[in-house]
Order: structure tokens, then sequence, then C-alpha cells
């Protein structure tokens, strides 16, 4: 059984605005700029950007924490500014790092003292917090103090806490900032699960293989602007289309022929000296960087490297193809 | 199957209200549990008894006994009360929690009167401290004459104790120094409170500010409920008390949701 009004998304922003600031002379900033989107019902959406990109701040104008300067933004139908009350029973959050837990309390003590604000009873309690613990393998730790626990532990904790109230949208901020590797695997495994129960789930991040790895569509956003929402295969097409190869080490009189052959090949896109003996290749085509390795090898330059561009970048880049026009 | 959530009904309100009070409550006796620290103020209690008892034997004035037995007990009230009030709203703000817990459903306002209920409780041991001490280390036995005047206004005290907590709670929700201003709410507390001095002993120009403040009425009543002759104004008294206690836990209740509707306006809710 699911609550809130039968609508085709789960989540609903059109023309968010939020500024910051502004009150007694401060200078305003603005955070978020005519943002548009939408998510339907079922699905995992990541939200990817660099820092300060304006991620966190979406994440807070949804969960109420914050309100929009401008704009309308809904979760199941339910307006954030007008309908707050509704839209709280329908959302659980979740932020990323380790503050957020009452670490003198025990893991179970923690999720008993949430499901009392959710207004589970007594018996539903027990019984809400005994599946959770169970489903995030913190069982054998229930009755634990939270400071003794591990990262990875608390952002399982985390995810309890925000799933108390059985939410319809969850809101992960950067849930695995912080992690190993395995912990955070074993955490986008148990975010893919929760999937599987209708569940619609916004992740923050700024790891593109997380994306990948869980969601179903991403929107990169930055400046406060959303740059492009497309799958995540797409986005890594496009890194892999816009690799970049740096070759050190050219004697002065190699720079010029080796620049030339390099401009010459396909999926070339520029060639810059960007330091004495240094040449810097922008691609922008499958298979185009590892021809320019072997082609550097043949002409005998052996200090070659290849780097990821920037999502940022990318999407610029991409955009800019369409003649998209981006505000940054 | 999608069900539609209807606006929240005047009783679902009065069930969440009741849910955040008793979460916050329970939470609190938790955290007490296994933060001896925080009951630091119930150590004193006892010293203070110690301290005004003897200067008051030393003077030959056993008959002011009941007011340094009942000073210390209503300084510990007080004073919990006050760090209560202080720190939860500043140390949710430190946890990284404050966010999360002004968007539960349950109202935050009812988080924060179930914990400084449960610390005025729990702060109701400096009566007890206060009496055993004058018994057992001095032997003077504070006769509680109208025990039942001292059990309303008790009640009472800790009833208006924790809705004027919500008022100072509301102060400490807009800025960023509560523990600053958690000192410096203490000592004019305790003066127009009538705690340590009766009301009755300050300059008369005073006299109006102290009769705003709850804890006066209630140390008048409860010093007279420790004296032989009859008790004036009981009812008056109480209903003062109580009177000021709801004023300030109304008053606070909403300054507290004013204050959260601007930081959720200014985005200033989580800055610790």
């Amino acid at each position: 059984m699911q609550y809130g009004r039968a609508v085709g998304s789960a989540v609903a922003v059109v023309g968010l605005r939020r500024e910051f600031g502004g009150r007694r002379g401060q200078p305003v900033v603005t955070a978020l700029k005519d943002v548009n989107l939408q998510i339907p019902e079922g699905e995992i959406h990541g939200l990817l950007g660099p820092n300060g990109a304006g991620k966190t701040t979406l994440c807070k104008i949804l969960s109420t924490v914050l309100l929009p300067t401008r704009g309308s933004v809904e979760i199941c139908g339910y307006d954030v500014e007008s309908e707050t009350a509704a839209v709280r029973r329908l959302i659980g959050i979740v932020f990323g790092g380790e503050r957020g837990l009452y670490t003198r309390l025990t893991a179970r003590g923690n999720l008993e003292f949430w499901a009392s604000l959710y207004g589970l009873s007594g018996t539903q309690s027990q019984r809400r917090v005994g599946q959770l613990l169970e489903r995030l393998g913190l069982d054998q730790r229930a009755d634990t103090r939270v400071e003794t626990f591990s990262r990875g532990m608390k952002q399982r904790l985390h995810l309890a806490r925000g799933l108390i109230g059985d939410p319809r949208v969850l809101i992960l901020d950067e849930p695995t900032t912080g992690m190993d590797p395995v912990a955070a695997q074993e955490f986008r495994t148990l975010v893919t699960s929760l999937q599987t129960e209708g569940r619609t789930i916004l992740v923050t991040t700024h790891d593109m293989a997380e994306a990948e790895a869980i969601c179903d569509r991403v929107t990169l956003i930055d400046h406060g602007s959303v740059l492009a929402t497309e799958r995540p295969s797409t986005l890594g097409r496009w890194i892999t289309r816009y690799a970049r190869v740096r070759a050190s080490g050219l004697l002065p009189a190699q720079v010029a022929p080796v620049t030339a052959a390099l401009s010459g090949l396909d999926g070339v896109a520029t060639v810059h000296e960007v330091a004495e003996g240094t040449l810097l290749v922008d691609t922008a085509a499958d298979g185009a960087a590892p021809a320019v390795m072997r082609l550097l090898l043949d002409l005998g330059i052996t200090d070659v490297a290849t780097t990821r561009p920037d999502l940022a970048e990318v999407y610029l880049r991409v955009i800019g193809n369409r003649g998209m026009r981006v505000d940054r | 199957m999608t069900l539609i959530i209807a606006p929240p009904t005047r009783l679902e309100s009065a069930l969440a209200y009741l849910n955040g009070l008793l979460a916050g409550s329970e939470r609190e006796v938790r955290e007490l549990r296994r933060s001896p620290d925080r009951l630091m103020a119930l150590v004193t209690a006892p010293l203070l008894t110690l301290v005004f008892l003897a200067i008051m034997l030393q003077a030959g004035r056993e008959d002011l006994a009941p007011f340094a037995v009942l000073a210390p007990a209503l300084l510990v009230l007080w004073q919990m009360a006050l760090q209560t009030s202080g720190d939860t709203v500043e140390s949710e703000r430190e946890n990284g929690s404050l966010e999360a817990l002004v968007v539960a459903p349950a109202p935050f306002p009812a988080v924060i009167t179930g914990r400084i209920a449960a610390v005025t409780t729990v702060s109701m041991l400096g009566f007890v401290e206060s009496w055993l001490v004058a018994a057992l280390v001095f032997g003077v036995r504070v006769e509680i004459y109208h025990p039942w005047v001292f059990v309303g206004a008790v009640l009472a005290t800790a009833y208006a104790t924790a809705g004027s907590a919500m008022a100072l709670a509301a102060l400490f929700v807009r800025t960023r120094a509560a523990r600053a201003f958690q000192n410096t709410l203490t000592y004019p507390f305790y003066i127009l409170g009538g705690i340590i001095v009766p009301v009755s002993y300050l300059p008369d120009w005073l006299e109006p500010a102290t009769r705003l403040v709850f804890l006066s009425w209630s140390s008048d009543l409860m010093r007279s409920s420790l004296d032989a002759g009859p008790v004036q104004g009981v009812a008056l008294h109480l209903v003062m008390i109580v009177l000021l206690g709801t004023l300030g836990g109304v008053v606070g209740g909403v300054l507290v949701r004013r204050a959260l509707a601007e930081v959720r306006q200014t985005g200033t809710i989580g800055h610790a």
C-alpha cells in the first residue's frame, strides 16, 4: 500500500530557484537557477556534480528543510511549501557523513526514538526497528552504543533511520562519503534492493562510478544549473569519448610535427602545448584515445598518460555540440 | 494501490504532538542514564545546602533553615531546565541531527517540551537531596506543615519550568550563542524568582518585575507551606504559576515555529 496522490512523477521540480543572503547588505548567492527535474515513481535517480554544485541545496528543498525562493517543488503531488506535513510523511532523508546520530545511544535506541517521531506504536516500533536492524546487518550490534561503530555501520544506521517511516521517496545526500570501497559497495547493494519495493530514490554523488552502478538516470548539476539528464551508460560513453592524452618529454624539434600528425587523426578535437615539451590532446570520438597513444608510441614518445575530463567539461562540450545554451 | 494523504486532522496533529512529547522525554531519560555529566547540577544541591545552612546556623537563625533547604532545590530545577532548553537545540545542531529532527512528522517543539519535562522531573531529586543533607549533616528536620500545598506548588512549578524553558528554547533556535545566553540567564532568574532571597526582601521597585517570573510565586508558596501558620492565597499562587508557565509554553511554541519557518527561509538551520 502506498501513500500519496496518484501522479506520474514522484518528484516534480519546475523553475526552481534558491538564493541565499541579501539581508543586511549581504551579497545574494544563487545556489539553484531555474532547475527543472522530473523523477518518475520507482526510479533511482542520481544527482551528479562537483562540490558546491547545488546538490545538497536541492535535497534540502525536497526534504522541506529549506524553502524555495521561486518555482514549484512537489513530492508525489504534494507541494513542499504549502503541504509540508504531507510531504514529511512521504519522505525519508539520509545525509552523508558520520554526524546526525546519537552516539551515546545504541543503534536500537536511535531507531526507537525516530520511530516514535514517526508515530509508530510500541509494538510497531519494535517490529520495524528489528526488521531494519536485521536487513541492514546491524542486528548483532543493535544494543551497542553508536560511538563504537565504524563509518560504514553508521551509514547503514543512517539509512535505517531514513527508512523508519517507510518512505515513498528516499533522499540520500552523498551517502557513501568517506566509506571504504567494500562498505560503499555493500551500501549500494542495499540501496538497489530498496527499489524493488517501489520506492523512488534520489541519490547525490560526485562519483561517476557510483552513479553508473545504481542509477536508472542521472542528472548532472553544476553551478546551480541542470546541465543534462541521461542514462548512466550514456554518461560513461561520453567520458570515454572525451578522454585526454598527455604526452610529455618531447624535444623542441618534435613538437610541431607531432602536433600536426596528431591533429590529422580522426576523433582528435584539439592539440595544445600546455608546457614546454608537453602536449595535451583532447579527443571527441570513441576509440580516438587509443589511436592517439599508438601514434605517439610509433613516434618514439613513451611518456604518455590518459586522463578523464571532469564531468562538467564533458557536459559542456556535449551540450555545446547540441547547440544548447548553458548558463554558467 | 495509492492512498490520498489528507491534511492532518486536529486529532492527528494532537497525536503527532504526543508522539514528539513521549519521544523527547524517553530520549532524554536514556541520554541522562548514559551521560551522568548532565546531572552535575544535582551534585551541587547538597553542597549549596551545606553552605547555606552552615551560615544560617552559625548566625543562630535556625528559623531560616527552610529558606536554606528550598533555595538549592529551586536552583537545581531552574539550572537543569535552562541547560536542557539551550542544549536541546545547540546539541542537535552540533550533532548534525537538527535538520532531520525538524522535518520529522512529530513537531519539533513537542520534542523539546518532552526533553525539558523529563529533565524537570529528574531535577525534583534536588528537593530530596536538600532535605536529606539538612537532616543527616546538621540534624535539622525541616517540617512541611502544609504537605498538599507543598506538593501542589512543586507540581505546578515543574509544569511552569517546562513551559518557561520552552520560551527560552525559542531564543536558542535563533542564536548561535545559546550557551552564552544560558549562562547569563541564570542569576537574573535566581534573584527575580526569589530563589535565594525572598522577593519581599528586595527593593520595592523590583516587585512588579518579580511577579512576571513564575518562580517568585513558586518560592513564596513553597516557603509558606513550610511555615506553621496558615497559608494565604494558595489558589492565587497556583493559578499564577500555572498561568505564567502556560504563557511561556505557548509563546515559546509559537516562537519556535516562527524561528523554524524563518531559518527555512534563510537557510541557517543547521549552522553550528
